[in-house]
């Protein structure tokens, strides 16, 4: 790959002046306010403007990633990433999703992105959500059914269904949790590394269902570890589960980089 | 030993949990109850204990099993059952009999068309009901679709504990597709609820012969193509024969029931035994295996399977017309007394033994699950085996922990 500096003269000044405009506004207002006004401004990006959404501290406020023109290399292939020749048009990290990315998925030219990690890596992880192969009960049926042929959840980036909560993301507690099965249930959960999510699947893991006067059951598994994504049925669809998996990628690319710390109970914000 | 102590949740110092050592170490915290804890917890040289579960991909839910090994071998074992015990038992108790019904089906919860029918078959005993006709027969036909489906996860899931994957994408091919014709009978899934103290909820549908009409003309075909895919496998015959070898003597001591016992080739089968419902009136084998090893069990399932299909054939063309309830007061008060009730489900013997006391609810209904029966054969079959073996074997077996532990 050839390396070559280039030097400030081969650059446009257009694209300098959009990032200094951009870094301008950040430091005058670094909390959403200027981004409201802004048109390409996805909802998504703002979590925090929506009704009922969860107020973030102001030293956890995300400061919005700008992408930097490439300066360290360019491309052997002249055709590949534009060749390096034309400096970037995107200048936020925005921009860069909202790009055609119709070749062959690619994502344009090599640019750096100072940005805080877990905004960039929580799309990754949102799109490559890996399950505990936890089943309890009944549900655990159905979220078998979910993974196998009719059902497919791998064309929604859930795929493997890990065996050892080391190595998995989402804790889906399907089917009923008993008193007995409460406290290796909770361990499975602190075993598993962070980022995590919960997925409280079936009536009997959201509220109690129809074992909640049940001597032996724990009414809902929000009263020892924390929930983020509830799906009663009893037991519901396997198209119900995806919807559920779809409902918590959505909520990991909502609030990509803002996770509030952790309470045993609804992730519900206050006043809902 | 030490005593069984609580500490702080890590996530929240709020939330107290059981030790992680009480949890995880394989010696439970107290001291040894009975003589055969003391014998099993006590290790000689080289010997080791190695807990498996309640939480692992192989034990068919929350099953824990403590392994004694030494070096690859099991020595001993000691299952750990109650991971799931709901109190299904006591429910039934506190609602009336409609409602135990539903409080049933949860049971067998890969097969719930059968669990479910344990309060109706013993109400209508204690009431000397007689079930229309259509009833019997629309109830033997989801009984036997259950049956199909139940017994093509098996398939899939003894093939998933050897190692392979594909067999299960197949099994689950052919349960979804049972599972949906149900759904369009009754409306649900998992947990069907569909059975009634004197018929059924609702008649067949349109949307339910379309597709059973659909699957039958594929049925007989797509389990040759499973079996095609695994009968004559090297590695799954060779992890199968000769392992789990259950003899006839034990089986009858152990009380197995179902392809389990049918597989050491005592025909014993609730459905020609003891005929209920109009199983009398149907043509159907009962398949046997002198083997009694896990490939046995098997090819009892696979066997079945088939006679299931031709069983749901003679019911569709000499299903009769009329009604499928009988007419019965909404407020159902048996007569005082017991019953005892048993079918044949996908795992052996299904049976309850109930007490009436004349009031609206059942007094006592005590439920006799053939996954536990079955399961407690694991002591006799595994010693003396591999490790990665007591996988094979116990999913031989094919527990459901949803009627273990009830």
């Amino acid at each position: 790959m050839e390396m070559r500096r280039r030097s400030d003269d081969d650059q446009p000044n257009e694209a300098r002046e959009r990032v200094a405009r951009a870094r301008e506004a950040d430091e005058l207002t670094p909390s959403a306010s200027a981004r409201t006004e802004d048109p390409v401004q996805m909802a998504s990006d703002q979590p925090s403007a929506q009704p009922g959404a969860l107020k973030l501290a102001a030293d956890r406020a995300v400061v919005e990633p700008i992408v930097v023109p490439n300066m360290v290399w360019t491309s052997a292939n002249p055709i590949a990433y534009g060749g390096g020749s034309t400096p970037p048009a995107i200048t936020h990290l925005r921009e860069l999703e909202e790009e055609d990315k119709s070749d062959n998925g690619r994502w344009g030219r090599f640019d750096i992105i100072p940005t805080k990690s877990d905004y960039v890596l929580d799309l990754i992880r949102l799109n490559s959500l890996w399950p505990l192969l936890s089943g309890l009960a009944c549900c655990a049926i159905e979220m078998m059914s979910a993974a196998t042929s009719k059902n497919d959840m791998d064309r929604f980036g859930m795929f493997p269904f890990r065996a050892s909560p080391r190595q998995a993301d989402v804790l889906i507690a399907a089917g009923t949790l008993t008193t007995k099965m409460a406290g290796p249930f909770l361990r499975l959960w602190e075993q598993m590394p962070e980022p995590k999510w919960s997925v409280a699947m079936g009536d009997c893991t959201t509220s109690g269902g129809r074992y909640k006067r049940s001597y032996s059951t724990v009414e809902g598994i929000d009263r020892i570890m924390p929930v983020d994504v509830y799906v009663p049925g009893c037991p519901p669809r396997p198209e119900g589960l995806i919807y559920g998996m779809m409902k918590l990628q959505q909520l990991i690319r909502e609030r990509r980089g803002q996770w509030a710390e952790r309470a045993v109970g609804p992730t519900v914000p206050q006043g809902i | 030993m030490a005593q069984q102590t609580r500490v702080r949740s890590l996530d929240d110092p709020d939330v107290f949990v059981e030790s992680p050592a009480t949890i995880y170490d394989a010696v439970p915290p107290y001291p040894p109850r009975t003589e055969r804890e003391a014998e099993f917890y006590h290790l000689r040289d080289g010997e080791m204990l190695i807990n498996l579960g309640p939480q692992h991909p192989s034990t068919h839910g929350v099953l824990r099993v403590v392994l004694k090994i030494d070096g690859e071998r099991v020595v001993d074992l000691d299952p750990v059952i109650g991971y799931l015990h709901r109190g299904v038992e006591k429910i039934c108790e506190n609602g009336t009999w409609h409602h135990a019904i539903s409080n049933c089906d949860p049971l067998e919860y890969v097969a719930s068309m059968f669990s479910e029918a344990m309060p109706v078959l013993a109400c209508e005993k204690l009431l000397d009901l007689q079930v229309p006709r259509r009833a019997e027969y629309i109830r033997v036909l989801a009984w036997e679709l259950n049956r199909i489906a139940s017994h093509a996860l098996f398939m899939g899931w003894l093939s998933l504990d050897l190692g392979g994957l594909t067999p299960i994408l197949y099994g689950f091919i052919e349960r979804d597709e049972i599972v949906e014709m149900l759904n369009a009978l009754t409306g649900q899934r998992v947990l069907f609820n569909y059975l009634r103290i004197g018929g059924v909820n609702g008649d067949l549908n349109h949307d339910f012969m379309s597709r059973l009409g659909d699957w039958m003309s594929h049925a007989a075909e797509q389990v040759e193509n499973q079996t095609k895919l695994i009968n004559e496998n090297e590695i799954f015959v060779g992890r199968t024969r000769g392992l789990g070898v259950v003899d006839r003597a034990t089986a009858l001591r152990m009380c197995a029931t179902g392809p389990v016992l049918r597989a050491t080739g005592i025909p014993y089968d609730i459905r020609r035994a003891h005929p209920y419902s109009v199983y009398n009136e149907l043509e159907f084998d009962v398949p046997t295996r002198e083997e009694g090893d896990s490939y046995a069990r098997y090819l009892v399932h696979v066997d079945e399977i088939k006679q299931s299909i031709h069983i749901i054939d003679q019911v569709l063309h000499q299903m009769p017309d009329g009604t499928v309830m009988a007419k019965i007061p909404r407020w159902i008060r048996p007569r005082p007394g017991r019953a005892w009730v048993s079918i044949e489900s996908p795992r052996g013997q299904y049976g309850a033994y109930v007490m009436s006391d004349g009031s609206d609810h059942p007094f006592r209904m005590r439920i006799r699950d053939p996954s536990f029966f079955n399961l407690s054969l694991v002591g006799h079959l595994m010693p003396g085996n591999l490790i990665a073996d007591t996988m094979a074997i116990m999913a031989s077996l094919d527990p459901v922990m949803g009627g273990i532990d009830k």
